[in-house]
């Protein structure tokens, strides 16, 4: 455990030393941030409830966006454990008392700690000063909203993690992120809320593992869920978890089993 | 230089990409899908809301295919290419291209040019094409030729942008992290430019100003007003292209005379 302690402080320390690059990153989210409520501003267009759902519900979904995606990044881990693959560094791996994943795991959990301290919160607080964001529908929906945020950021990285090994038998780590960030873009609920999507879709992608990156933490904090439901959305996203979990430890004992370094 | 050389060149590229055919394919599949994504959740938006910033579903798809056309012109002649001069000031290897007998520039873009747009552009060109027939444009030979211009135009202020973005990793060594920027702000590019803030639609007329790879040439060929420059939309979107092509090359030269390499 202390070891992946350590790997978690090397990633948060790592970023650090990219300073000019988290400047611009700042950057870049704050113009998506503000481009996302720009957006639900123009379509709402005066207009204070659609479905239910106000304008200042959606001003402060769109934020929350940015909190709970903003800080990992898919395309890196991907691109790691796809590359670790071709270079033949996994093998390197494989010899280290550590589990890959795991390793993985503790320093993407570093380095979103960084990005999350040093971009998303200032991200957030300007773009929430300039629009006004609304507070959790709830003590309860807050401590939840927590919660399902941790659930957000382990099924992200399950997934991702579950893409880089597939580059095992694909070999080709490009097409893999971008199919996944198609995934990303529409299943998370990033860009559309599934309370917009017409039926039975809504039903559908509310449904499967994506759903808990951003659409239930967002409808939590709302309190678009009531207490019972939240619970229930919780235990149903941890399930998809350990399934997720348990398809990522099946195909990476079965990938460290065939892998042949070429070259060596 | 001889120019012969350039064919050549891209020759030598292509094939070398097409050698791994199955997995090219799979990349250009990918994007598709992604770019796919993000139209069906701009769709999805339009079913619930009809319109966004008075544009309805076919002047979006239209403002989407001809952002995403000029983008993938622009960018095969200087993205990929200019993305990896950062790491060839660093490494050295730029060095060793500046004592060939040839422009650093056309060697550069030329063995580089990237077909991986393919993509981009099988899907742009049927929905641009639906989209220029469904949209309401009052059609005569002065839009036809300025389709053709202002498509020209966007084109080369994509080429134009990341040539400087690339060319300051000459001066400053590192300049990659000054793409995620410009990112930020070509994912607004999709949406009507009324729909942002004031601050934002001026930088973007401006500082960055990629409101003329489709925002703005889009708004005059469908006859809508033109936030900020109004009736200058069409004459800018038209000049905009060669004058910003005039300003990288300069800058191309400025930063080449200030080249020293990169240390050591």
């Amino acid at each position: 455990m202390k070891a992946y302690i350590a790997f978690a402080r090397s990633g948060f320390l790592s970023s650090l030393a990219y300073r000019n690059e988290v400047w611009a990153n700042i950057f870049g989210k704050l113009v998506q941030v503000f481009a996302r409520v720009a957006i639900w501003l123009a379509a709402y267009a005066g207009m204070t409830a659609v479905d239910g759902i106000s304008i200042q519900d959606m001003v402060t979904y769109a934020l929350l966006g940015g909190v709970v995606m903003g800080a990992t990044r898919h395309d890196r881990l991907v691109r790691q454990v796809g590359n670790a693959l071709k270079t033949g560094d996994v093998a390197v791996w494989l010899l280290k008392p550590v589990h890959y994943p795991l390793y993985l795991l503790a320093v993407e959990a570093g380095m979103s700690v960084y990005t999350f301290l040093l971009a998303v919160v200032p991200t957030i607080i300007i773009v929430a000063l300039v629009y006004g964001m609304l507070p959790p529908a709830s003590p309860f929906h807050a401590a939840m909203f927590v919660a399902f945020c941790g659930l957000s950021f382990t099924i992200h990285f399950l997934v991702a993690a579950l893409f880089g090994v597939l580059a095992f038998w694909l070999m080709t780590i490009f097409s893999l992120e971008w199919l996944l960030q198609s995934l990303i873009v529409l299943l998370s609920g990033l860009l559309v809320p599934f309370w917009f999507f017409p039926e039975p879709f809504g039903t559908i992608a509310s449904h499967q593992p994506m759903a808990w990156l951003v659409y239930y933490p967002s409808a939590v904090w709302l309190g678009r869920l009531d207490a019972l439901e939240t619970s229930v959305y919780f235990a149903f996203g941890l399930g998809w978890a350990s399934l997720l979990a348990f398809a990522l430890a099946l195909l990476w004992r079965r990938a460290s089993s065939r892998i042949t370094v070429q070259g060596g | 230089m001889r120019i012969s050389v350039l064919p050549l060149l891209v020759k030598m590229f292509v094939k070398s990409q097409l050698e791994y055919r199955g997995a090219f394919w799979l990349d250009r599949l990918a994007q598709i899908l992604s770019y796919g994504a993000v139209l069906t959740g701009i769709w999805i938006i339009i079913q619930k809301f009809e319109l966004l910033g008075g544009w309805n579903w076919p002047d979006l798809a239209l403002l989407f295919s001809f952002q995403l056309l000029a983008y993938s012109l622009g960018a095969s002649m200087s993205f990929t290419q200019l993305a990896q001069l950062e790491e060839q000031v660093r490494l050295g290897t730029l060095d060793t291209l500046l004592t060939k007998p040839v422009n650093l520039w056309a060697y550069l873009i030329f063995s580089g040019l990237n077909i991986g747009y393919a993509g981009h552009i099988i899907l742009a060109v049927p929905v641009l094409t639906w989209a220029l027939v469904a949209a309401q444009i009052d059609w005569s030979l002065a839009k036809a030729l300025f389709v053709v211009g202002s498509l020209l135009s966007a084109t080369m202020v994509t080429g134009a942008i990341m040539t400087m973005i690339g060319a300051t990793a000459l001066i400053w060594v590192r300049s990659n992290h000054l793409f995620s920027i410009f990112f930020g702000f070509w994912e607004l590019t999709r949406y009507p430019l009324n729909i942002f803030p004031a601050g934002i639609q001026a930088i973007m007329l401006s500082i960055v100003p990629l409101a003329f790879i489709s925002p703005v040439p889009v708004a005059v060929l469908l006859d809508k007003p033109v936030p900020l420059i109004g009736d200058l939309g069409a004459p800018l979107a038209l000049a905009a292209g060669p004058l910003l092509v005039c300003i990288a090359i300069a800058h191309w030269r400025f930063a080449l005379g200030k080249y020293q390499g990169a240390g050591g």
